[in-house]
């Protein structure tokens, strides 16, 4: 494990650049705008394509029955917001305008966890899985990256299904393989190892790549990225565990709901019952601080709440 | 009043009164249906359907499979938004031939297609609603899609003005005004009663008109059981370079006198045999 200062990139830009390059080619891609057309990095978009970029304002609830109106004519419409509006405001037009209805509307929501440090508890999305994945017909994607993240919007710009990407707010760390590919439902390990499972989805999985603590050195670990939250990669996370044993799942996100509860239900369901600890938020709200690492130590989910779990998952 | 009748006019107030009768059998025989604020907007539907003013051809034999991809369609669009209000759709689209009439009998069914809020699985249905307030922004994204594709389709979208509490509505008149969706017609079947009580005692709408003037759209006003007055305005509707709103002034109940502005036939759990049979011999009574 190097000690080499990741590059950072913004999740966000990845999205903007994808969308605009896509949208190059397929004129059939719309995106319906909350009034965060700068900060989802659409300005270039709304000016290339004003046809195609539809502004509601700040009123989310209309915006996601637009959208599914849109694609029920046959587009491809990026809802764009923060999760802390959209799909939080709008979950009941969401189930049933977009996916009751099943409309080919992707949700992308920015400014998900504990990442939007200095904005305090109101905008820092800690219950958006939650709401998105107990949807019938919606998958939810959590890009640890801004890599993975243009490789996400590439797929689902060309699915016809309803879909949630989870984006966030600061630049974070480049770790995914490149070379790698985005398939829906499919995890990838990022690092093999025999000893423990640490299993997570987005930016907060990097912190599983910088344990350096001396007396772990010898541990193995295998690093999996899960941010295919649904539908779930059971083989790659099954396989995974009965090897180790010992799974931690680490998640910028609420335990009730979460990603660790969902691998829970996989496991249990599957009669597998490995030493498990779920590094989430545990049923509290966030709070403002300059620096995101001050909340995920508050909250135990940063390195030092992860090195605690890994010594006491071998122990 | 109007005196004279155009057949065509003729032809609705007889078919009013034959598919009230189809309501009033569901209601006997299903377990529950939303049945007040489906005989007020009865007369608005038909209108939408059967007044020739409208396109909706395309998927009247049942043998033909409904067209379900948007691009494919041809036909102007509906959305009822209050889907609660399901059976009055289910009985015009049934006389349409879109379903067959027997399956009016498995209404709200294990199984059935005509579920108790309406559903997209319905031949001819283009959205599941129930959540009130959500139908109009549809309706818009509809609308707009069509603006940008300069398609000459028209979108009629079915509110109830109980519905018009609900704050998504005033979002989407913001929204269909910001992007002239001149082909987007909204007709607010106001029937003045909600599940619990009178709109005006639950949340006053007041001055509904003004309310849509001051929002940029088209406003008209009629009487949403007159079948002249509905389709003259329906074809004015589609001269408007803004989006439109007829308010339809409705009898909440219509037609069946024990239920008339009797708030506790918003939902019903099934008519007992006094009242079906009363409410059978109003209607004969009209069909002489």
């Amino acid at each position: 494990m190097s000690n080499k200062k990741p590059t950072l990139s913004s999740t966000r830009q990845a999205f903007g650049d994808t969308l605009n390059l896509m949208a190059s080619k397929n004129k059939n891609i719309f995106v319906v705008s909350v009034d965060l057309k700068s900060s989802l990095k659409l300005s270039k978009f709304a000016k290339k394509y004003p046809n195609r970029f539809i502004e509601c304002g700040v009123a989310e609830q209309n915006a996601t029955a637009i959208a599914a109106g849109l694609a029920k004519s046959g587009k491809t419409v990026f809802l764009c917001s923060y999760s802390s509006f959209s799909p939080a405001i709008n979950w009941a037009v969401i189930k049933q305008s977009i996916c009751y209805n099943n409309c080919n509307v992707k949700i992308i929501s920015a400014h998900s966890g504990l990442l939007t440090s200095a904005y305090g508890a109101t905008h820092q999305m800690l219950e958006d899985i939650a709401l998105v994945r107990v949807l019938p017909n919606m998958e939810v994607f959590s890009p640890c990256d801004a890599i993975e993240t243009k490789k996400i919007i590439s797929v689902v710009a060309n699915s016809k299904t309803p879909a949630y990407v989870r984006l966030v707010r600061p630049d974070t760390p480049l770790f995914f393989d490149k070379k790698l590919s985005f398939t829906i439902g499919k995890s990838h390990v990022l690092k093999k190892g025999k000893d423990i499972t640490i299993l997570g989805h987005g930016p907060i999985l990097h912190s599983a790549f910088q344990i350096h603590n001396q007396s772990l050195a010898k541990l193995s670990l295998e690093i999996i990225n899960c941010s295919s939250i649904k539908p779930l990669d059971s083989k790659t996370i099954l396989k995974s565990v009965k090897k180790t044993g010992r799974l931690i799942v680490i998640e910028d996100h609420q335990k009730i709901g979460g990603l660790g509860e969902a691998i829970a239900h996989l496991l249990l369901e599957n009669n597998l019952s490995p030493k498990f600890i779920h590094l989430a938020v545990d049923n509290q709200f966030g709070q403002s601080a300059r620096h995101c690492q001050e909340l995920y130590d508050y909250y135990n989910i940063g390195i030092k709440a992860l090195t605690s779990a890994i010594k006491k998952i071998i122990s | 009043m109007n005196l004279f009748f155009s057949p065509q006019t003729k032809k609705l107030q007889k078919l009013s009164w034959q598919l009230r009768q189809d309501l009033i059998d569901m209601s006997y025989y299903a377990g529950h249906i939303h049945i007040g604020g489906s005989l007020s907007a009865l007369d608005l539907i038909l209108s939408v359907y059967l007044s020739d003013i409208f396109n909706f051809s395309q998927n009247k034999r049942m043998r033909s499979p409904p067209v379900v991809d948007a691009s494919k369609r041809t036909d102007d669009n509906f959305i009822l938004s209050p889907g609660h209000t399901c059976p009055a759709l289910y009985v015009v689209l049934a006389y349409l031939k879109y379903f067959s009439k027997v399956e009016l009998k498995n209404y709200n069914k294990m199984g059935s297609i005509l579920q108790g809020h309406v559903s997209k699985d319905v031949p001819g249905v283009l959205y599941s609603s129930g959540s009130l307030g959500q139908g109009l922004s549809f309706a818009s994204g509809l609308a707009l899609a069509d603006k940008l594709d300069k398609k000459s389709r028209y979108t009629i979208c079915l509110t109830s003005d109980g519905e018009h509490q609900e704050g998504q509505i005033w979002e989407a008149l913001m929204f269909a005004n910001k992007y002239k969706l001149n082909k987007l017609i909204n007709i607010v079947d106001c029937n003045k009663y909600q599940i619990n009580g009178s709109t005006q005692d639950i949340m006053p709408l007041d001055d509904l008109a003004a309310k849509y003037i001051h929002f940029g759209w088209t406003v008209k006003e009629v009487n949403g059981h007159d079948f002249n007055q509905i389709t003259k305005m329906l074809k004015l509707a589609k001269q408007s370079d803004r989006p439109v709103c007829i308010i339809a002034h409705t009898t909440f109940g219509k037609g069946i006198s024990f239920m008339q502005y009797d708030y506790n036939f918003h939902s019903l759990d099934r008519l007992t045999d006094f009242q079906y049979k009363k409410a059978q011999k109003e209607i004969k009574n009209h069909l002489k």
